[in-house]
């Protein structure tokens, strides 16, 4: 180790010395919230400019393992972005319930610190150690209303299938080096490179490529893989479940990016018929069951396993031939991020009052009795759902683009999610007839949040109306992030 | 001349829109006359294009193009031609006509009613004008949302199942019809060694198409996905399911749109993207699409008869009517052409009228059962006049604009298909039936029960009324006698539409 080595990886640094930060301010004014979310964001605030140094740079460090390129710069500022909108929203959540907000700051942006090392991750065992520094703050954000037994029985099934699915991409992992002697990523690449123009491939690597693609899958939420998610994001605090659909799910995606593109790239063939299934499985049954779904945390976390498909999409472009299709889901990544943080947030406006549930009933003429938040929400489901000129709809435009260039069985899966948006339109817009169709409940108060939860809701909105006007600030810096174009 | 009027037209109703928006809620009738006056500027502008057009050479013209997302050659491109012309100036029309008609009847939150409609004008120019196909597109989106809040809030009793299933039905045909844009862009991007410039020009991909650059195959699947998505919003049988409900359960002005512009977005898509950018598989389904025209018109026709509700007879007869234009696209005749889109043009200004004059009753009853009404006639004489003098002119009297539109689609289509031409001019009967049986429950005889308990409050149409309906019948008429006025601006639109179908042009 070098010092230029702690020099690439600073922003990691910077994000622990942070988290770190937080919880001594803590010691010294405890439960005071000021403080600890000037440090946090302030901190956040450091970390975002060191990452944007390193913008454009390209390097390497502790021999290979961690890489510094516009992928991990890009990856990094949007899981900043995710920690600082996490914040801003729970405090006006968890102060009203007793829940200690220095904590969880400091558990996310450890969090949000493993997610950043999963974006440089080039080499598995890293790849591996930072996946579980992400996912195991995750668990105990899932778990934070210790009194509420629905927490914690999210956190719990989070925590097991979590530990499972850790459990068999390890196991995956093992295969791989075993069989190419490294864990080095372009290492892997490059040995599968030889062993596939030798004709010499493995039995074994088929059984690794199962365990990984059920490992990452899991994480993912990808069907039926997802069996944790609806409990998990039910259970957590909604702020939770904010970061939760957004974060690790990012996170996922960077480990299928580093993992299957980076070192599985030359095996494409062989798993995009596997991600062809999953995509296709995963976005009709999230669609599927959302559409049944009478509690809004619930219908958007099986939308978000309908979203993990249409992301796969991309993915599974990208191995049918279109490079493209990585842009088109770092693009998706992106949007979801901020429209589906967005619509958590009016959600946690709404439960400000602790005992209001998150049922749709909750909605019953939101337009009337709060118009901003209920034009907010609007805006964000009809992003969501994919109404032009929104960020969700280029989301989805992109990834289809990519599908449709690839053509074949790829087209077939663009229909496919196109019939699965017009079906998520149902329950989508269910909530706005709520809001708009139907009269308040009587007990029903208004919500009047905070500043700094009013200031994480206009940036959700301006951005999701951004990616949706220009679409082309955005694609300039997914076309950069794309490191796999050749 | 370098204004851009096209965007100004387009978006003028915008910035009506935010301009409504800070407006205190307090203050329903500055809102609703502020709305009133965008509306009236957009028409004068579009008075004003159609007059620069009608004096001018054939072609799209006004053209503006602004690179928008140039990586795959996406643009602002807005250009209108006489069909597009047209179009707008019926938009625009019937918007301001629709605003009026709302300034009674819409009395709870009118000022998201008024954004909405404002908003809806925006997408509704925008879906003519557009002639970058991914602009088009967004356009024909930006139309869904608000005309789901239109009807889902200020509708009837079941509202939200009527405003669900209209966005459901309309969103399952544009997103395929997303995914064969995309397929289409990118065929032209292949076919032109990789660069995406024009890839989503109209007119680029148009050439491109003419000169055989899109394969056999490739046209059957792209034109069955814009097929359908036209054909839902036509709507064409058997895909009109949505309609009946949703003009039930739609306020009036939110019917005289739907059945005034939103209807001929489908024709339109048809006339301008559908059929020249796919002539092949425009042939290959030609006989199909003509048979399910004819059973939309006698359909339409014979299910009108039995309707117990004004509204949703007024909607059947819709379908009927709406039938003909697809039949006129679809037998590729200069004559039938020209008459299908006459006929898109009397059908907004005809059917509108019928939906407002079903309004007015509706406001003084809150009841639309054909049964409960009769003897209106001697109540309200200017409304039964009014009424009978647009059931006339739906029923296609000669001398109204019904007659000629549907008058050229015979004649285009009994050269093509002498025995379609036939079974739907037996169609004529049926309307007749229908709606002169129609009328003769409502106003004749003497007056019923029901009527007779509302007392006083069954008084004549006021001048607000009348002025909404007075520019459509004044417009019926002169069309009726004039028809010319239109058709010479469709000519060259009719013989570009069959050179890119591949019909030779004779007359």
């Amino acid at each position: 180790m070098s010092w230029s080595d702690v020099g690439t990886i600073a922003p990691v640094v910077i994000a622990v010395l942070v988290a770190a930060a937080v919880l001594i301010v803590d010691m010294g004014a405890p439960g005071h919230r000021e403080p600890i979310v000037v440090t946090a964001l302030g901190g956040l605030g450091l970390v975002a400019v060191s990452i944007l140094i390193q913008a454009g740079h390209t390097g390497s460090a502790f021999g290979g393992a961690y890489s510094l390129d516009n992928l991990t710069v890009f990856l990094d500022m949007l899981f900043v972005a995710i920690a600082a909108l996490t914040i801003m929203f729970a405090g006006d959540y968890l102060e009203p319930r007793g829940l200690p907000i220095a904590e969880f700051s400091a558990v996310l942006i450890f969090a949000v610190t493993g997610a950043m090392l999963v974006a440089g991750s080039t080499d598995l065992l890293l790849l591996f150690v930072a996946l579980e520094l992400m996912v195991l703050p995750g668990y105990m954000l899932a778990g934070f209303a210790r009194q509420d037994p629905y927490s914690t029985e999210g956190a719990i099934k989070y925590f097991l299938l979590g530990s499972f699915s850790s459990a068999i991409l390890l196991f995956g992992l093992a295969y791989v080096w075993g069989i190419t002697g490294t864990t080095r990523v372009d290492g892997v690449a490059a040995a599968l490179t030889t062993a596939i123009a030798h004709g010499s491939i493995q039995p074994g690597l088929a059984m690794g490529l199962a365990f990984m693609s059920a490992g990452v899958a899991f994480k993912m939420a990808a069907v039926p893989f997802h069996y944790w998610t609806p409990d998990a994001y039910q259970g957590s605090p909604t702020p939770v479940t904010a970061y939760l659909s957004v974060g690790p799910k990012v996170g996922a995606f960077a480990i299928a990016l580093r993992l299957f593109v980076g070192a599985l790239g030359p095996l494409k063939a062989d798993w995009l018929p596997v991600v062809i299934v999953l995509a296709a499985a995963t976005m009709t049954l999230g669609n599927l069951v959302a559409i049944t779904q009478d509690n809004v945390k619930r219908m958007l976390a099986y939308s978000s396993i309908a979203h993990t498909g249409y992301i796969l999409v991309g993915l599974a472009a990208y191995a049918g031939g279109q490079a493209s299709g990585l842009s088109a889901i770092l693009f998706y990544g992106a949007a979801y991020t901020f429209m589906n943080m967005g619509a958590f947030a009016v959600v946690t406006a709404l439960q400000r009052r602790p005992g209001v549930s998150s049922q749709i009933a909750t909605f019953a003429g939101l337009g009337r009795r709060d118009p901003w938040l209920g034009a907010l929400m609007a805006l964000f489901l009809l992003s969501l759902t994919g109404i032009p000129p929104l960020a969700g709809f280029w989301a989805k435009a992109y990834v289809i683009l990519a599908a449709v260039q690839a053509g074949g069985w790829l087209s077939a899966l663009a229909v496919l999610a196109m019939i699965n948006a017009a079906a998520a339109a149902f329950y989508y817009l269910r909530v706005v007839v709520y809001m708009y169709m139907r009269e308040p409940a009587e007990e029903a108060a208004p919500s009047s949040p905070g500043l700094l939860f009013r200031a994480g809701l206009a940036v959700t909105g301006v951005a999701t109306l951004i990616f949706g006007f220009f679409p082309a600030l955005v694609t300039a810096a997914t076309n950069a992030a794309n490191v796999f174009h050749g | 001349m370098n204004l851009p009027i096209l965007s100004l037209i387009t978006f003028t109703p915008l910035i009506g829109a935010i301009v409504v928006a800070v407006l205190p809620s307090r203050r329903p009738d500055l809102i609703r006359r502020t709305t009133l006056a965008f509306a009236l500027l957009a028409w004068v502008m579009s008075l004003v294009l159609l007059a620069a057009y009608a004096f001018g050479p054939a072609g799209f013209r006004f053209n503006e193009a602004i690179d928008w997302i140039p990586a795959f050659g996406i643009q602002y491109r807005v250009g209108v031609d006489g069909l597009s012309v047209l179009m707008v100036v019926l938009t625009t029309t019937l918007t301001w006509i629709s605003v009026l008609a709302s300034f009674g009847p819409i009395e709870d939150r009118v000022k998201g009613y008024m954004i909405s409609f404002l908003v809806l004008e925006v997408g509704m120019i925008g879906v003519f004008v557009a002639l970058d196909l991914f602009l088009f597109y967004i356009f024909w989106e930006i139309v869904l949302v608000p005309m789901y809040l239109i009807i889902g809030i200020w509708g009837g009793a079941n509202r939200v199942y009527a405003t669900m299933k209209f966005v459901l039905y309309t969103l399952v045909g544009s997103l395929l019809m997303l995914v064969a844009i995309l397929a289409t862009a990118f065929a032209y991007q292949v076919g032109h060694g990789g660069s995406w410039v024009g890839a989503f020009d109209y007119v680029q991909l148009q050439q491109f198409a003419a000169t055989g650059g899109f394969g056999d195959n490739f046209q059957i699947l792209a034109f069955l996905a814009l097929f359908l998505a036209f054909a839902i919003k036509v709507p064409m049988f058997p895909f009109h399911t949505w309609l009946p409900d949703a003009h039930t359960e739609a306020p009036t002005a939110g019917s005289v749109i739907l059945a005034g512009v939103l209807l001929k977005l489908g024709a339109y898509g048809l006339i301008r993207f559908a059929v020249p950018l796919y002539p092949y598989a425009a042939h290959t389904f030609a006989w199909p699409i003509i048979v399910l025209s004819v059973i939309a018109i006698v359909y339409g026709a014979i299910v009108s008869i039995v309707q117990p509700d004004l509204k949703r007879l007024v909607a059947y007869s819709s379908v009927s009517h709406m039938g003909f234009v697809t039949l006129g696209i679809f037998v590729f005749s200069p004559t039938a052409l020209q008459g299908a889109i006459l006929q898109m043009i009397n059908h907004g200004l005809i059917t509108g009228g019928l939906f407002l004059l079903v309004g007015v009753i509706y406001e003084r009853t809150h009841d639309r059962t054909i049964a409960k009404m009769g003897g209106l006639a001697a109540t309200m004489p200017i409304w039964s006049t009014v009424f009978g003098f647009f059931i006339l002119a739906s029923a296609g009297l000669p001398g109204l604009s019904g007659f000629v539109g549907e008058f050229l689609v015979f004649v285009g289509s009994f050269g093509i298909a002498p025995g379609i031409a036939f079974a739907s001019i037996i169609v004529m009967v049926l309307a007749a039936t229908y709606l002169l049986w129609m009328f003769q429950r409502v106003a004749f005889g003497t007056l019923s029960d029901f009527l007779q308990g509302l007392g006083g409050h069954l008084t004549d149409m006021n001048r607000t009324e009348m002025a909404t309906l007075i520019p459509l019948g004044v417009l019926i008429v002169v069309l009726g006698l004039f028809p010319s006025v239109v058709l010479d601006l469709l000519r060259a639109p009719a013989q570009a539409f069959l050179a890119a179908a591949g019909v030779a042009v004779g007359g």
